[in-house]
């Protein structure tokens, strides 16, 4: 049933969204799993107290023993016993460009993971799914390449000050304008780390005296931002409009605790795709709610600029919303367009105001000529200003391979969560043997994929991570799905028994949905 | 087998109170105000919010940025207009050496731009672990650690050590970044007088009186100084060889925070440490930005395993953030084999500051603050004006003069609602090895002309 959700008409198109609950077997043998894994692990740390097993961690030198020690025993449990048994599935080198194959230096272990050493011998042409290729730009030939090089043995890589003094480079200008003309906005600004356009422009916006109301699961960025900035921070559950009203409501009735104040401003706090879960905000609700409230959006884009819209500009054109309703747009260009960096576009004044007041555009290197320019050109190929197809034959290759995927794996009776239309794909496992197993055995068969655990997600719930790109061709998702059906088997990793209740109007505090079938 | 009769009794009221419990209704705390709907409707109608951002004046100084055209090498055209460039902090010129830029573009051609994904997910490139490797072999170090912007290393590093409980001892003139970590670790901030020792042993035996008070709390509580090598607000150098005695005599680490030293000091120009002939284990962690000598972007930081391997996993800025672009740090690499080659550059360099120092003495109403081998230097007004608003305008004078004239100068920029001890206004004069004697002198005799017009 494609359903037009409640709030009648604010949304123009069906919005699909299903977090499956957890089986009730699985998720009592997960937490057996957890148990069996603490009980080896205390044995283990107690036999190498004892020295009966050889201690391989890294040790304090000898003149600073008797210095207060630097981490407590038990924060690093979790790492020594068991993040270090499944180790060998993250950080893995690649050495080729992260395109829609990689190749991989082979690293091997002979002491369960302690330490790693190289064969030499290179893994080729593994199918990448962990990498945040969206649109595919990640290419080492090309017009975007070129240019960039040109800008490289032009500009040199390095700017070596800051935007106020002496770093403000025509390049940055152009960006800047590029950048706003694609978002719709009336001005933009850029920065040289998406993480770090989070953290630094949000202490400048709001204070003390201020509200942050956030997302239950925003990204570390956002939430170093917001302690940063000193405003009170109230969380709102994942995605739950009903949560957010009441919060707004109570914010404003009853003002500042203790003081009873009202509150200088209410920022609330966004992301377009959550990477974790891919599901995709609210954001008609959000809206709604916002100009009902008068408070402020901020919206961070990073991984649905160029992968949600018709056209690529984001989550906004997904919902054929207007972009002068957010009021702070963000993004990063590390996903989408195959450089790194981030960005904040709105209002003149907003702009204005960060460009002389934001910690990055006083203290931080700006960005470096050569990934602008391989922004640029991006940007300009996706808009179809470079004179061809590609940029548009891109987004729509991506939303065919979103549906495809998704659709298919879903079939095959894994337990997927998120939006239909995300092209972040989390795929749950559950048991933490299962993500050490996942992630072997695809790479055994030449698929790279990411798999997260605790502390990324909630300690039962972790889960793989397929990331689609539209430099996927269909052979290639048919590979990758043949694969993931083998180890779906292998692993019994089909957990999904489809419910088939229909959607009823959501009470308060539900925040689990079932799907249902056509 | 019978129960006492007060056994039972007691047994008969428990149950009583539990079937209470269960059927009586949850206890809420009661409504702060008991407001109607409509009241409540009204309160939301009459909230007046602030607006997102206050408005800016159009002649606001930090609003209209210089517009530099082309690479901001030793020749920079800034405005339209060339100049000398004495505000790039390009120490070792090699921002278009050749051997950097073709080693980039080979990089460039193998791996693009973008490395589309953190250090965990697929981010980690052969060319990152060069990198590692080299700096920590030049450093002499155990292990090196990179992360993708110059001011998120020092702001992640020192959060993943030091937490809420543990003290953190800072010099008063660190720079905005190590302020930035220090309050995203929500420890205990103890500020000194900057590079007074006597100050900093004051708070270290008055804490000391504190432990013995609460030995139990003091055994788990860390602490830390955090310094800088060459410090960028006052261009002068911490002592460290006292530190070092304070550091294991009231059993303190140390982090140093060498941007402005890498590349710099020490007859190799591995930092501080090679300048004063120390012993790198005797420090706990070295963090630099790749972002001044070595003409590339990212920062990194050194030290021994047991205390870098750390942040792998709980340094913010390295675990959810894409790792640096291929090409930059190839850029790095081969700039750290052109320092490993020309070890002289550093005495050239240094040559250079100690002329410049001293031609800029003696500048009717400006005076010189930093060392004589400092690259970065600042010129601040002998007395000021009355407010900094009329002090920063009579130094945009100066630097415009001076651009107009052909060397290219900036003021120092700060936040100043937001700098825990905010540095006076002053000129910041960067000295690179491309500046020759006639441009350094140039450069000395502008300003001096540019002080006796603006300031007389």
């Amino acid at each position: 049933v494609n359903h037009i959700v409640h709030n009648g008409g604010l949304y123009k198109r069906p919005f699909n969204e299903a977090f499956e609950e957890t089986p009730m077997l699985v998720a009592v043998l997960t937490y057996v799993g957890y148990g069996v894994l603490t009980l080896f692990g205390y044995l283990r740390d107690f036999m190498r107290q004892w020295k009966i097993e050889k201690c391989q961690n890294a040790t304090e030198r000898e003149e600073q023993k008797d210095f207060v020690p630097l981490y407590q025993d038990f924060e690093n449990f979790y790492n020594r016993n068991l993040y270090m048994r499944i180790r060998d599935s993250w950080n893995r080198p690649i050495c080729s460009v992260p395109g829609a194959k990689v190749d991989m230096m082979e690293r091997v272990s002979h002491d369960y993971n302690w330490t790693f050493t190289y064969t030499g011998r290179v893994i080729k042409d593994i199918i990448n799914m962990g990498s945040y290729n969206y649109l595919g730009f990640a290419q080492n030939a090309g017009a975007c390449q070129e240019a960039a090089a040109k800008v490289l043995s032009q500009y040199g890589a390095g700017v070596c000050s800051t935007r106020q003094e002496m770093g403000n480079l025509d390049k940055h200008e152009e960006l800047e304008k590029l950048v706003a003309r694609f978002l719709g906005v009336e001005s933009a600004m850029a920065y040289g780390m998406g993480f770090a356009t989070n953290s630094m422009n949000i202490p400048a916006l709001v204070g003390k005296g201020c509200l942050i109301l956030s997302d239950e699961l925003n990204h570390a960025s956002l939430v170093l931002g917001a302690r940063l900035s000193g405003a009170t921070i109230r969380i709102f559950k994942h995605n739950n409009m009903q949560s957010l009203e009441k919060l707004l409501k109570d914010a404003i009735v009853h003002g500042q605790p203790r003081t009873r104040r009202p509150w200088k401003k209410i920022l609330i706090l966004v992301e377009g795709i959550y990477s974790m879960e891919g599901s995709i905000v609210r954001l008609p609700e959000v809206i709604a709610l916002k100009k009902k409230y008068k408070s402020y959006l901020y919206l961070d884009e990073a991984h649905s600029i160029g992968a949600l819209g018709p056209s690529g500009r984001g989550v906004v054109e997904y919902f054929g919303l207007n972009p002068e309703d957010v009021d702070v747009m963000m993004g990063t260009f590390t996903k989408s367009f195959g450089a790194a960096g981030g960005y904040i576009g709105g209002k003149k004044e907003l702009i204005d105001y960060l460009r002389t007041y934001s910690h990055s555009a006083v203290y931080a290197t700006s960005m470096s000529p050569p990934v602008v320019e391989q922004i640029i050109t991006s940007v300009k190929c996706i808009m179809g200003e470079d004179g061809t197809t590609i940029g548009r034959a891109r987004v729509q290759q991506l939303a065919e391979n979103t549906r495809y995927f998704r659709r298919r794996l879903k079939e095959m009776g894994f337990i997927i969560y998120g939006n239909e239309d995300s092209p972040v794909v989390p795929l749950m496992l559950y048991m933490p043997a299962k993500i050490g197993a996942f992630g072997r055995e695809m790479l055994k068969r030449n698929i790279g994929v990411v798999v997260v655990g605790f502390p990324a997600t909630p300690i039962i719930e972790s889960r793989a991570r397929f990331c689609l790109s539209a430099a996927h061709t269909k052979e290639m998702l048919d590979t990758a799905l043949k694969e993931i059906n083998e180890v779906g088997d292998l692993l019994q990793l089909k957990y999904s028994r489809r419910r088939l209740v229909p959607l009823l109007d959501r009470p308060f505090d539900e925040t689990t949905y079932e799907e249902t079938e056509d | 087998f019978q129960a006492p009769a007060y056994h039972l009794i007691l047994e008969g009221i428990l149950i009583l109170w539990i079937i209470r419990l269960l059927f009586s209704k949850t206890y809420k705390l009661q409504e702060r105000s008991d407001l109607t709907l409509k009241e409540k409707e009204e309160l939301i109608e009459e909230w007046q919010p602030e607006p997102l951002v206050p408005p800016v004046p159009k002649d606001h100084p930090a609003l209209n940025y210089n517009i530099v055209s082309g690479p901001p090498t030793h020749i920079i055209t800034v405005n339209g207009k060339e100049c000398i460039n004495f505000a790039s902090f390009n120490f070792l010129g090699l921002l278009d050496n050749e051997k950097v830029k073709s080693a980039a573009q080979a990089s460039l051609k193998k791996y693009g731009v973008g490395t589309c994904g953190p250090r965990g997910f697929y981010g980690t490139f052969d060319v990152h672990l060069e990198l590692e490797e080299r700096l920590a072999k030049f450093m002499r170090t155990e292990e090196a650690i990179i992360y993708s912007y110059g001011f998120a290393t020092i702001a992640s590093a020192i959060p993943a050590y030091s937490k809420r409980g543990d003290i953190v001892f800072v010099d008063e003139a660190a720079c905005f970044a190590i302020q930035k970590g220090l309050q995203a670790s929500r420890s205990n901030i103890k500020l000194f007088k900057h590079n007074d020792m006597a100050d900093l042993e004051r708070l270290l035996k008055e804490q000391e009186t504190e432990d013995q008070k609460n030995p139990r709390k003091a055994r788990v509580t860390r602490r830390f100084i955090v310094v800088e090598g060459l410090y960028m607000n006052t261009g002068d150098i911490c002592p460290l060889p006292e530190l070092i005695k304070l550091k294991y005599k009231y059993k303190v680490r140390i982090f140093l925070e060498e941007s402005l030293s890498f590349g710099v000091l020490g007859e190799h120009g591995r930092g501080i440490t090679e300048h004063f002939g120390i012993n790198i284990d005797d420090i706990d962690l070295i963090s630099a930005n790749m972002e001044n000598s070595l003409a590339s972007i990212g920062g990194f930081c050194c030290g021994r395993s047991f205390i870098i391997d750390h942040q792998r996993l709980s340094g913010q800025g390295y675990c959810f953030s894409a790792s640096l672009p291929p090409l930059l740090a190839a850029a790095a690499i081969e700039a750290l084999n052109i320092m490993e080659d020309n070890p002289d550059i550093f005495r050239t360099l240094r040559a250079k500051c100690e002329h410049i120092h001293k031609a800029l003495q003696g500048i009717s109403g400006l005076k010189v603050v930093g060392e004589s081998f400092s690259p970065a230097l600042h010129l601040q007004l002998e007395e000021s004006c009355g407010s900094r608003e009329n002090d920063v305008k009579l130094l945009k004078r100066v630097v415009d003069y001076c651009m107009n004239s052909g060397v290219a100068l900036t003021q120092a920029c700060y936040l100043e609602k937001e700098e825990k001890c905010l540095p006076p206004p002053s000129i910041r004069v960067v000295i690179t090895v491309e500046q020759t004697e006639q441009e350094l002198d140039k450069a000395a005799s502008l300003l001096k002309e540019a002080a006796q017009s603006v300031l007389n």
